[in-house]
């Protein structure tokens, strides 16, 4: 079993981000907490629409905070990097690259100053790792989704990251996929010694891979809930975990948790009936005009 | 289910009945017309006059080798006598072949100018909207000017700049080459800005994710992202280029298709109808085929992302 | 030694240095032999035609193409750029360009390529009104020259209803633009001024005359665009061969052997280059005196200029005008020998008189804006027409044994004053203003 050790190195403290023009804005996220610590697997859930890409964004520094600060051990945050690598729900491969050219354009932007050789290699590692090694030489459109996935992951981990930033990464995926890079997920971080926060929409999920789940509120003006601690023992296994109390009742938890939440927030539609009443119908009399 | 026959009909059979109806048409029209130079040429008399044309090639070709031959023959004859002399080039008309040579290189020259100019400055305007919001108002300006507006302008400049004795190329050249780049840079530059401009945000994030240059990020994201919509504009230039050639060498003289056409008109002799007719499927054959390789490129660099 | 063993020896010192002087001549360099000329489809390039495909230029030791161009300001534009080494040029041009009408450029010529050589046509429409009007024109052979005055009354009724009849000529300091007006106003009818507002030429006209490029004329004229034009040849028999108009004068009637093309090249580029200038000289009048040799050269130059890369015309209308004869209204074919004219009565000297002749002309329709003393007209005129080269020219041929000494004309370079004008106006040379006086349309000064 792998312990955390202990040190906070990623934090976002008190943020607020909001979107659109001054008098038209729309408040995302509103006074956001969250303190990440090295080694851990976070998994934050949460609503569609709740602001799960922006808190992803915010932590890579592809946005900056309205208020409030992002810091990365200790520093503040001004950009993105590839210390804090990201794996985008979109999976965002260059399609007019190989596996191997993808993977190489990260190597080579991060590790300029090794030899060839040893770029190379750190690359066939990469591709290896995600056991993509026979596809190599495809295009992203001649993959399947799953193996897309795993490109992505790949060229996140050729980053050499120290947090690793992943926005829904199996959303698109089939069951069966899904399951089987929860499981590569899983291992990676273990072997890598990695650092990863997770955005994901699936609550089972979260608890199986996740040391900790954070729900997001659901938006506008979105926080985050209080952090539900998964202390489940690795390895975890999916048939078994269905059996076992600690799952339940964790898993109940945050659903519950997330369903309360959900119902407090009411839609903003019928708060305001923003829609007009349909007018009332008069049938016409049979046979004739009034 | 299409049946491997009715599939043949409609990408090969369809157009050639379409084809065989438009000659039959034209040669019955053709056959009432009388023009100030003759009657107008059916497409008998037209293969006729295209079968002339290369007859007369073939016809200026032995009369260049006999020429090269008796250089040859005085060449050795003085040096024998101790003599000197010097070998003079052929000095016979263009043929018609030759014309359509000279064509395909100025179109060619032209292209070259305007994508040198017109991707660079579309990159520029795609990735900055201030330059683009700068740039913007002159390119509305200049896009819809036509050749002839600009071929004076164009041979006034490069009869005053373009002055050295033993230039590499024709005056008529260079003027007929600007004047094909000034034209058709226009769909380049637009469609390279907008490629440039739409691209994907997700390739531009892993570009700032990985703290990529501004070269890797031009020449490794921007420009590989862009470049279907960059080919786009491409073909579209080479097209809009190969019209505006043809007219601008009837001024410029430039000794290809253009010129030939003006020439022939010029001699209003009974054959002039049917060579101009000759030069007009020539034109068009060229640039459909001009367009079918620069469709094959676009299609080359095209990718589902 | 005997007196005559003496007087052998001499002759054969004369003899031997006579050649060395021959060779030597031949031995002097000619500074560029690969040369581009250009012309204009017309017939009388054929000077240029004949001394390539007959090899006179090649016996110069020059090589020559010959480059057809779209249109004379083009033809000019390049000579001047030097894409073009020289050209055939019409006679009004090196002089426009010297004095300033038009664009500014310096250029010369020393060689006339041809006397006479244009007609006047006219639409099928107007040749019917005007034999309505005249019967002297409704019989088969009517008597020429026609005058325009029997076409005046159409002219004054078409501007009096608001149409003013259009005709069209090549180019606004053509010869055709000159015998055009010449002919109209010995008519009576006025041609329009050119001022300084009015670039085109029809201020205060009976008859709008504009510029129209030579191919496209037989096409306005069948259109109705315009109701005549004055062009050089094949056009006027290409009108006739298709029965779209009617050529009533042609311009030896306007002014009996009238100076019609040159061979010009820039100022500059016969400094430096001498002797290849003497040398083209020399190949083009022999070129002349060959197309003026025999009938039988004339049909021989009418095959080789129907190749389309030269005029291009169909050989039977390129020969109805240089066989000798003239087809006016059709089946109205007569002998016409002077039609045009490359060699005889020295038709390749550039006489100041013709130069002179044009500038008068220019100021008479006001292309010139102002008045000039006689003396200026003498001072514009040598700038731009060297006879003296085309004199060192000749010679050589003469040496040669090429032509005869008899083929010189005498003078000074002034033709003696002539009548032979439509209206018998008498021209002389050296008085230009008061030939301007003597003319009853047109400017006086």
């Amino acid at each position: 079993m792998k312990t955390a050790s202990g040190q906070s190195i990623l934090k976002l403290e008190r943020v607020s981000k909001g979107f659109g023009a001054t008098d038209a804005r729309r408040e995302v996220l509103h006074d956001v907490d969250l303190a990440v610590t090295e080694g851990e697997l976070v998994a934050i859930v949460g609503f569609s629409g709740s602001g799960k890409s922006t808190l992803v964004n915010l932590l890579a520094g592809l946005e900056m905070p309205d208020r409030g600060s992002v810091t990365f051990h200790g520093k503040r945050v001004r950009g993105p990097g590839p210390e804090r690598a990201v794996v985008f729900q979109t999976y965002a491969l260059l399609p007019w690259l190989t596996v191997r050219g993808n993977v190489a354009l990260a190597v080579r932007a991060t590790a300029s100053g090794r030899s060839a050789a040893e770029r190379d290699a750190a690359v066939e590692r990469c591709i290896a790792l995600v056991g993509l090694t026979a596809a190599a030489d495809r295009r992203p459109r001649e993959l399947s989704g799953g193996m897309r996935q795993r490109v992505a992951l790949a060229r996140a981990l050729a980053m050499n990251p120290r947090v690793l930033l992943m926005d829904e990464p199996l959303g698109a995926l089939d069951a069966l996929t899904r399951a089987k890079l929860q499981d590569e997920i899983v291992e990676i971080w273990q072997r890598e010694k990695q650092t990863i926060v997770m955005v994901t929409n699936d609550v089972d999920e979260a608890i199986l891979l996740a040391d900790r789940i954070i729900p997001l509120n659901p938006g506008p003006r979105a926080t985050l809930g209080p952090a539900f601690t998964v202390s489940l023992e690795r390895p975890r296994d999916r048939t078994a975990l269905n059996h076992d109390p600690a799952f339940r009742s964790i898993r109940n938890a945050v659903t519950e948790y997330l369903l309360d939440v959900g119902r407090a927030s009411v839609p903003r539609c019928e708060q305001e009936e923003a829609f007009d009443p349909l007018p009332d119908l008069e049938p016409l009399p049979v046979g004739g005009a009034a | 289910m299409k049946s491997g026959a009715m599939r043949l009909l409609d990408t090969a059979g369809m157009p050639a009945m379409a084809f065989a109806i438009f000659l039959g048409a034209w040669s019955l029209v053709a056959s009432s017309i009388e023009t100030s130079i003759g009657r107008l040429p059916g497409p008998t008399a037209v293969a006729q006059e295209a079968r002339n044309l290369l007859g007369a090639h073939t016809e200026e070709r032995r009369k260049a080798a006999e020429y090269a031959q008796r250089m040859k023959v005085q060449a050795a004859e003085a040096k024998t006598a101790g003599k000197p002399f010097v070998v003079r080039k052929y000095s016979g008309p263009p043929t018609y072949l030759d014309q359509i040579a000279t064509s395909l290189k100025t179109v060619f020259a032209g292209f070259v100018i305007a994508s040198l100019i017109a991707v660079p400055l579309g990159v520029l305007c795609g990735m900055s909207p201030r330059a683009y919001a700068a740039l913007n108002p002159l390119i509305q300006l200049f896009k819809p000017v036509s050749p002839l507006a600009w071929l004076p302008i164009v041979m006034i400049l490069v009869s005053a700049l373009y002055n050295s004795p033993d230039s590499m190329f024709e005056k008529s050249f260079v003027s007929s080459a600007i004047t094909v780049a000034l034209c058709s840079l226009w769909p380049t530059l637009v469609n390279t800005a907008l490629g440039v401009s739409s691209i994907d945000r997700d390739y531009l994030n892993v570009a700032r994710v990985l703290r990529l240059g501004w070269w890797d990020r031009i020449f490794r994201i921007v420009l590989p992202a862009s470049l279907p919509l960059v080919f786009t504009g491409l073909r579209l230039s080479l097209g809009v280029g190969w019209m505006v050639l043809i007219a601008a060498e009837m001024l410029a003289q430039n000794p290809g298709l253009g010129k030939f056409v003006w020439d022939m008109f010029q001699n209003g002799s009974s054959q002039t109808l049917a060579q101009i007719l000759v030069a007009v499927f020539t034109i068009g054959t060229i640039g459909f085929a001009l367009d079918r390789v620069m469709l094959a490129f676009q299609r080359a660099v095209s990718f589902d992302a | 030694m005997t007196f005559g063993s003496t007087r052998a020896l001499r002759i054969a010192a004369l003899a031997v240095s006579a050649s060395l002087i021959v060779s030597e001549a031949n031995a002097v360099a000619i500074e560029k032999d690969t040369l581009k000329l250009g012309f204009i489809k017309l017939t009388d390039c054929a000077s240029l035609v004949i001394a390539r495909e007959r090899g006179f230029f090649e016996k110069e030791g020059l090589y020559v193409t010959l480059e057809a161009q779209a249109n004379w300001k083009i033809l000019q534009d390049r000579v001047v750029s030097g894409e073009l080494d020289g050209a055939h040029m019409l006679a009004g041009q090196p002089i426009a360009a010297s004095i300033g009408v038009g664009t500014r450029a310096a250029l010369i010529t020393a060689l006339s390529l041809d006397l006479n050589g244009n007609a006047i046509t006219l639409s099928k429409e107007l040749w019917t009104a005007m034999k309505a009007r005249n019967p002297e024109l409704a019989v088969p052979n009517p008597l020429h020259p026609i005058s325009a005055s029997l076409f005046k009354p159409l002219v004054d009724e078409a501007r009096d209803s608001g149409s003013a009849l259009k005709m069209g000529m090549v180019f606004p300091v053509s010869t055709h633009n000159y015998e055009l007006r010449y002919w109209l106003a010995a008519g009576g009818i006025h041609p329009g001024f050119y001022t300084a507002s009015d670039s085109t030429g029809v201020t205060d006209a009976d008859v709008q005359i504009s510029v129209t490029p030579p191919p496209q004329m037989p096409a306005t004229l069948a259109q109705g665009t315009i109701q005549g034009y004055s062009v050089g040849e094949p056009w006027n028999q290409q009108a006739v061969l298709r029965d779209i108009g009617v050529p009533v004068i042609t311009d030896g009637e306007i002014w009996e052997l009238n100076p019609e093309k040159v061979f010009g090249v820039t100022a500059d580029w016969a400094k430096a280059n001498p002797e290849t200038h003497l040398a083209l000289l020399r190949a083009l009048i022999l070129a002349g005196k060959w197309l003026d040799a025999s009938l039988e050269n004339r049909r021989e130059a009418v095959t080789i200029l129907s190749k389309p890369e030269y005029v291009g015309a169909d050989p039977e209308v390129i020969a109805n005008s240089m066989t000798g004869t003239f087809e006016y209204e059709r089946g109205d074919k007569r002998e016409l020998p002077d039609f045009n004219v490359f060699f005889r009565h020295h038709a390749t000297y550039p006489f100041y008189s013709d130069a002179v002749w044009y500038l008068t002309q220019m100021r008479r329709w006001g292309q010139i804006s102002e008045g000039h003393p006689d003396a200026w007209y003498e001072e514009a005129a040598k700038q731009v027409y060297r006879p003296e080269l085309w004199k060192q020219a000749a010679t050589t041929l003469v040496d040669r044994g090429d032509l005869q000494s008899g083929d010189l004309p005498e003078g000074d370079g002034y033709k003696p004053p002539s009548s032979a004008f439509i209206d018998h106006v008498e021209y002389d040379g050296r008085k230009p203003n008061d030939y301007l006086k003597r003319l009853a349309i047109g400017r006086k000064d």
